[in-house]
């Protein structure tokens, strides 16, 4: 055994990843496993079946004592296979009467029963240990890891119950429905005492079929439980690594070594005509890793994900004519199900079930409600007849424009000689004055739709919608002088005061109110 | 980080085995899981199954008295325990229902990120196929063939039941003065001998020395000399603690 060769990387593992790991490493022997499993437990089940075609019971549970035996076969393989060497089926089914010597009768009398058989049988199998020494490595095993061997035999009983049932209920389902009308479930329990034997040989089969695909699995769990306890126990991990730095070291030195010998200079070379050296002819012949066999992988991994992705497509098309639909038989509801309900039947809690029930059927209505009313625009994109463009909004006035308070309660009454009288002391505040009653003239008497991000050219660009020349002309000049204010600090020539204001009755009128 | 226990000229074309599967971030990083196989995962449903019974039963036994209030009461009871359980505790719970919580797994996207809402319900949806024709049937039988064990709703929904990483305890390492190793040691090799000094109490005696004495030449000191000057190298790759 050489640990470098391991084809599994050992670590020491929690119990249940190695279990795990085994579950893997029978996953990747799959075919030789089963195959072997089969070869060998068929011929001895059909054997048995024969001699006790009388009492099918007795036939299985012979065949279920005998596991140990044919278990021995897997465990040959998985070690084989452990270390690169895995075995051909003709190898392994040679090995196997071999392998049936070493305390058979033990195996198969008092330590049939033992529920960490599978992670206890590597040390007879393959340690080769009886007697004391036997009992003393099972002491040392058994330290740490007996519980999660004993859970592992325990899920693995239940495991295969589970798919021996399954298999029984899959074949009574595949029946065609002209024989299952014969067969009840009642019939199918009381069967064992008519001739049905056949069918009982039936589920026998189905068990040996179950264990074909299960049992090389457990053994394998079994044996990579017991390689963990071992990596665990011996570190085999760290010895792995220690052998690879200690190669590391002592191969440095050799290589000087090497290089002095080359550099020493020897005799002329052989002058026989030297084949014609090209990329593709085979070199590094002398080697474990040649030319060829490295060109071999390379390829091998291009033609895997991520540089190839291969894809197979399969679709349906219709067939000829459809199959005739087949009725459902409706179940009776059992017996003791109705005993039940009509037990809980009592009037007593009758309204307040009643008026639960009405509760639930509420939130079911109210639940459909809320989804519609949630989606309700999404739905009338279908339903709805009449297009939506049109819809007007209302949109609430907005009480602002650049700073500006918009509202008509805050302007004075007499725009026009509020701001004449403002011009002397305060120009600013005069002109805006006068800007902010001319948006808020235009937002409440002209309607115009303003929004508080609108900018005052595009306040502009609405006026000129509105047709007025008048109302533009001094629009404009307003906004140039209240811009160049605000924002460039510029006093406007004096006789721009008497303008305005004039400009401004003359729009407004000379009362103009608010 | 990845290890493999094949010598690297000699590589085979399989790579060798392991329970870790690696998951690669857009930044470029590796990040192992461990998938949970079958077993302890039929432990952890079972537990989340008994669970499940004791609740239904108590309740079932305070509803018996209520009648046909109760018989409403149970089905809509066993309605949510039935098909919520699952979804509520995996996604509210950081993936990890009760059982899944005691055995230490969780269940995340196939990517390692957090389960959400849409892969839990199908995956617990799709239980119903798992358990056909009885008793998770196929289920188990996909579990064991698949790579990273996944039963169908977890190939439909895309998700993964990995092992928690578990807290680590501080390793005790035996009391030594600490020493420099004489050549430079690579990140495996640095581990490898603070394992080594990390779990000598596992080993016996004549084991640790037989690992010790391996290094013993490239050393340069004795075989007998060997192990201390290893937990030495150890102690100084710990550094002051």
């Amino acid at each position: 055994m050489r640990l470098s060769d391991a084809s599994v990387v050992i670590r020491p593992r929690t119990t249940w990843e190695a279990m795990d790991l085994g579950v893997l490493l029978s996953q990747r022997h799959r075919r030789l496993l089963i195959t072997s499993w089969a070869i060998v437990t068929l011929p001895i089940f059909a054997l048995l079946t024969l001699l006790l075609w009388d009492s099918p019971s007795l036939a299985v549970f012979l065949f279920w004592w005998l596991k140990p035996v044919f278990d021995r076969l897997p465990l040959y393989i998985l070690s084989k296979a452990m270390f690169g060497e895995t075995p051909t089926l003709k190898q392994a089914l040679r090995q196997w009467p071999r392998l049936l010597r070493p305390q058979l009768l033990a195996s198969l009398t008092w330590r049939r029963l033992s529920l960490s058989r599978s992670f206890l049988m590597p040390v007879v199998q393959l340690e080769g240990l009886a007697g004391e020494e036997r009992q003393q490595r099972l002491r040392v095993l058994l330290q740490r890891n007996a519980g999660a061997a004993q859970w592992l035999t325990i899920i693995g009983v239940h495991l295969e119950t589970a798919l021996w049932i399954g298999l029984m209920v899959l074949f009574y389902m595949l029946l065609p429905q002209q024989v299952e009308l014969d067969w009840g479930w009642q019939t199918l329990i009381t069967a064992a005492t008519q001739d049905w034997r056949w069918l009982e040989h039936l589920t026998n089969t189905f068990y040996v079929l179950v264990l074909i695909v299960w049992e090389p699995i457990y053994v394998a769990c079994g044996f990579s439980l017991y390689l963990n306890r071992r990596t665990r126990l011996e570190a085999w991990d760290i010895e792995l690594v220690f052998r690879r730095l200690r190669q590391r070291l002592t191969s440095t030195v050799v290589t000087l070594l090497l290089a002095a010998i080359l550099l020493v200079p020897t005799a002329p070379n052989v002058w026989a005509a030297e084949p014609v050296i090209s990329p593709d002819s085979p070199r590094l012949l002398e080697q474990p890793l040649t030319s060829q066999a490295s060109r071999d992988s390379i390829k091998a991994i291009l033609d895997r994900p991520p540089f190839k992705n291969k894809e197979t497509v399969t679709r349906y098309r219709f067939g000829e004519d459809k199959p005739a639909s087949d009725t459902a038989d409706d179940r009776q509801t059992p017996a003791w199900l109705k005993a039940l309900f009509s037990l809980l039947d009592s009037q007593r809690f009758g309204v307040l079930a009643s008026l639960i029930e009405v509760l639930l059927w509420g939130t079911v209505i109210g639940a459909i409600g809320l989804l519609i009313w949630r989606y309700r625009d999404w739905l009338q994109a279908f339903v709805n007849r009449r297009p939506t463009l049109n819809r007007k909004v209302a949109r609430p006035l907005p009480q602002q424009a650049f700073g500006l308070d918009l509202n008509r309660e805050t302007l004075p009454a007499d725009i026009a000689a509020s701001a004449e009288s403002l011009w002397q002391s305060n120009p600013r505040e005069a002109l805006g004055l006068l800007y902010r009653a001319l948006l808020s003239h235009l937002l409440h008497d002209f309607n115009m739709a303003l929004k508080p991000a609108d900018t005052e050219g595009e306040v502009l660009q609405r006026i000129e919608q509105l047709q007025q020349p008048a109302l533009l002309a001094f629009s404009k000049n307003l906004t140039g002088h209240w811009q160049n204010m605000a924002y460039g600090h510029r006093l406007p020539p004096a006789h721009l005061q008497q303008e305005l204001c004039d400009g401004w009755r003359a729009l407004f009128g000379t009362g103009a109110v608010r | 980080m990845l290890e493999t226990t094949a010598l690297p000229g000699k590589a085979t074309l399989a790579p060798p085995l392991d329970t870790r599967y690696h998951v690669e971030t857009p930044e470029g990083i590796d990040l192992p899981l461990r998938p949970a196989g079958l077993m302890v995962r039929a432990l952890a449903f079972a537990i989340d199954l008994g669970l499940r019974g004791l609740i239904l039963g108590l309740l079932f036994m305070v509803l018996a008295f209520l009648g046909k209030l109760g018989a409403g009461l149970g089905s809509i009871l066993l309605f949510v325990v039935s098909w919520w359980y699952m979804v509520l505790f995996e996604v509210l719970n950081q993936g990890r229902s009760p059982g899944k919580q005691w055995m230490g797994l969780r269940v995340v996207h196939d990517d390692g990120t957090p389960i959400g809402w849409s892969a839990s319900l199908l995956r617990n949806l799709l239980r119903f196929v798992d358990m056909l024709p009885f008793g998770y049937f196929l289920g188990a039988i996909s579990c064991l063939q698949h790579p990273t064990f996944k039963r169908l709703g977890d190939l439909a929904a895309g998700t993964l039941v990995i092992y928690r990483e578990q807290p680590l305890t501080r390793p005790q390492l035996p009391d030594v003065p600490p020493r420099r190793a004489a050549f430079a040691l690579t990140l495996t090799e640095q581990r490898a001998i603070l394992g080594f000094a990390e779990r000598q109490g596992e080993l016996s005696e004549a084991r640790a020395n037989e690992l010790a004495s391996i290094l013993a030449q490239p050393l340069q000191v004795s075989k007998p000399q060997a192990k201390a000057e290893l937990n030495g190298i150890a102690r100084g790759l710990l550094g002051p603690t």
